[in-house]
């Protein structure tokens, strides 16, 4: 099955394996940050109601919303 | 003459590499997007101009910002590129590197940071490195200056020298794009590598495809591009050119990171870790920014700020006042250039002048946010509330910088990507209350508001900001056809600023105030005083028979909704269109204090405290003073639009003014 960065727990590490529907304008972004298919990728923090994720990959830290973290797929 | 351009990724310390050579005080903070604009110093040690361009992770530019770095490398004549690179982000940084390399232009790497990355374990082999990429690579400490001074005669001799022949080999079906796409390209134009252009064009750089599309017929380089787009999609099995081109220089450079770094330990962000889990807290997030923003007002009111101006206060209307009276008595000047100096200019420059210690203690405060890496978390922490209006929390960044001046703030939404959230944003940002505006607030809040000054301005603060979401969420709402909306910021790792920055940026940015009370508020004060001076009967009129009563009267009735209908209130808020500081001026030179009061005090006998707070709120949100709306004018790029903000603060500062004051006197205030 297709797990996306949401499902896997806090802290946990995992591999990007697809992130063709993240949103155009934040998969350049992401790609610009070395974040695509193979990078390794964990979630930092949850923002509360809702709010954006902080997640660690490649070494740096970024900010990013929780429902375009779910466009990524990830593989553990 | 050498002509060196300064690029990197955002947040790497090009601006402070771009001071320590050039000797200048730019602004450096440690958040990615502090510099929105190329600048331009002069070398210190060689004969040569150094251009500081806006940070970028790529040529291909995504955001506006980025944009000017592209564009200048295409447009303009330099003898070499200055890449600063940041050793603890090695691959991250060398992305942008390859891309330059492909420019071919002399380069020279400045490698920053080293300090943060020996701390976490990576070493560098420097000379690996430099062997590996062919350009010369000087590790450095931007913050500190260390291994600096040897980059201007590097420079140097690198612009003398031509580029080397970088070439990465994209594979034969790209190559034979690439080949295909350089032979229709003219061969008399000054463009830069053909290569280059190629590679950038298949990325889909929009600047690139534009400047092509002035050779080359665009049908066919779409044609081109999809062609090629195809056969690497079947050949290759990758998602897109632009990722398939990615991963040929990102494969390029993991081979050199491996053969030219050694990590010896695991990155720990120990410090970085705790602070973020309290000010990125799922219930203290929001609290902690609310508190810390409290207690930036209580410092810069009721604890530092107020005390020290009340003494400059004091200052100015005793000693100083008496000292200027001394001095034209012996000087046996005329009554009317007495009466110039003693009633125009002194309270006019001096009123203004009182308020500087709160506004140094506001800039160090900002500075502190910007330099130590809270501002990006506090986008963070806003970003699900700026989604609720329509923007992003990246906004939230702007206004912030707004609270100091307008001016940069509107500048510095530039780094948002979506130009309708940028917009709107640069349309907004007029609302937050500057520092300017800082000075009226004083004045009033120390005359009628005494015990609860802090709040009292706080909460100004906060109509502010409230006005600004409920407008962005009627703007987008209405105003804009909806565009999907992007929010991703870089979260670098909290650093202890040093003394040294913080007190540079603060002078930095507190520098144009004084400035101002030396030009602008000056020249007012004198205009302003000789209109109350001068009348239609002729000179040394009754005040309220002066051309300045005769104009202020003109708008007075307009106001007396709101509780302020004097000729006097009319007459300071015209002034303050020039600066908002002006109208402390104004105020100051019509209820001129008699010698045993202090500014503050004639204030108070005019107004109640309910009157002076909706003429404080009906001032925040009035016309943006003249320097601002050029910024709006030229970064919305429309005429139109700075009308427009002009028209809609007039409308809610007149809203909000009326509906304070009506709603204060049914409520029992006067």
């Amino acid at each position: 099955m297709k797990k996306s960065l949401l499902d896997i727990p806090p802290g946990m590490k995992a591999y990007v394996s697809d992130i063709t529907s993240v949103s155009a304008v934040l998969r350049r972004r992401l790609i610009d940050l070395g974040i695509m298919e193979g990078a390794e990728i964990s979630i930092k923090r949850k923002l509360p109601f809702g709010g954006p994720l902080a997640v660690e990959a490649n070494g740096q830290w970024i900010g990013i919303r929780r429902w375009e973290a779910g466009k990524i797929e990830v593989e553990v | 003459m050498i002509q060196v351009a300064l690029a990197g990724n955002p947040n790497t310390g090009k601006t402070s590499l771009f001071n320590n050579l050039t000797g200048s005080y730019e602004y450096v903070g440690n958040w990615a997007g502090v510099t929105v604009e190329k600048k331009v110093g002069t070398l210190k040690q060689v004969p040569g101009l150094l251009i500081d361009l806006p940070g970028i992770y790529s040529l291909n530019p995504v955001s506006r910002d980025e944009g000017v770095a592209t564009q200048y490398l295409l447009s303009e004549k330099f003898s070499a590129i200055l890449n600063i690179v940041d050793a603890s982000q090695l691959e991250r940084n060398l992305y942008l590197t390859v891309q330059l390399l492909e420019f071919e232009k002399p380069l020279l790497i400045g490698l920053n940071m080293i300090d943060v990355a020996r701390n976490r374990g990576i070493q560098i082999d420097y000379e690996q490195l430099s062997a590996l990429l062919g350009v010369p690579i000087q590790p450095i400490v931007a913050r500190t200056g260390d291994g600096c001074s040897r980059l201007p005669l590097m420079l140097q001799q690198s612009s003398e020298q031509s580029a080397v022949l970088f070439r990465l080999d994209y594979g034969s079906i790209l190559e034979q794009g690439i080949n295909r796409l350089t032979e229709l390209l003219p061969t008399h134009t000054n463009l830069p590598s053909k290569r280059w252009i190629a590679l950038q064009f298949f990325e889909e750089n929009p600047i690139v495809t534009d400047l092509l599309s002035g050779f080359v017929n665009r049908e066919q380089l779409l044609d081109l591009r999809q062609e090629t787009e195809r056969l690497v999609q079947e050949k290759t099995g990758a998602r897109s050119l632009h990722q398939y081109i990615r991963q040929v220089r990102g494969s390029f450079i993991s081979d050199i990171v491996k053969r030219s770094v050694r990590v010896t330990k695991q990155a720990t962000y120990t410090m970085t870790e705790q602070v973020d889990r309290i000010v990125t807290n799922k219930f203290l997030g929001i609290p902690v920014f609310l508190l810390f923003m409290f207690l930036v007002f209580q410092f810069t009111f009721d604890w530092a700020g107020t005390p020290l101006s009340d003494l400059l206060d004091a200052f100015f209307t005793g000693p100083l006042a008496g000292f200027f009276e001394q001095m034209l008595t012996l000087a046996g000047t005329s009554g009317f250039i007495e009466a110039l100096i003693l009633e125009g200019i002194l309270p006019g420059v001096g009123g203004v002048l009182v308020f500087v210690p709160q506004i140094f203690i506001l800039f160090l405060i900002i500075s502190f946010i910007e330099d130590s890496g809270y501002m990006a978390r506090v986008a963070m922490v806003m970003d699900r509330m700026m989604e609720g209006v329509g923007l992003n929390g990246k906004a939230f960044i702007p206004m912030i910088i707004g609270f100091g001046c307008n001016v940069p703030g509107i500048m510095a939404a530039r780094t948002i990507e979506q130009p309708k959230e940028r917009l709107i944003t640069t349309l907004l940002t007029p609302l937050m209350s500057c520092s300017a505006r800082l000075t009226v607030y004083s004045l009033f809040a120390g005359a009628l508001f005494q015990t609860h000054q802090a709040l009292v301005v706080l909460s100004l603060y906060v109509i502010g900001i409230v006005v600004a979401l409920l407008l962005a969420h009627l703007f987008s709402t209405y105003l804009f056809k909806q565009e999907s909306s992007i929010f991703l910021v870089e979260l670098p790792p909290y650093r202890l600023p040093q003394w040294k920055t913080l007190l540079r940026s603060t002078w930095e940015k507190g520098k144009g105030f004084i400035k101002k009370a030396g030009t602008f508020i000056f020249g007012g004060s004198v205009v302003i005083w000789l209109l109350g001076y001068t009348g239609p009967s002729g000179l040394h009129v009754d005040i309220n028979n002066s051309f300045l009563a005769a104009i202020g009267g003109l708008i007075a009735p307009w106001l007396t909704p709101l509780g302020f209908g004097t000729w006097q209130a009319g007459a300071a808020l015209l002034t303050g269109f020039f600066a908002k500081e002006v109208v402390v001026t104004t105020m100051n030179i019509l209820y001129a204090p008699s010698a045993a009061e202090t500014l503050q005090g004639a204030v108070a006998n005019v107004y109640t405290p309910l009157q002076a707070y909706s003429f404080m709120a009906f001032l925040l949100l009035y016309v943006p003073c003249f320097a601002t709306l050029a910024t709006i004018r030229k970064e919305a790029a429309s005429a139109r639009w700075t009308w427009f903000t002009v028209g809609y603060a007039l409308f809610i500062a007149y809203l909000v003014a009326l509906v304070i004051y009506q709603g204060g006197r049914l409520m029992g205030f006067e």
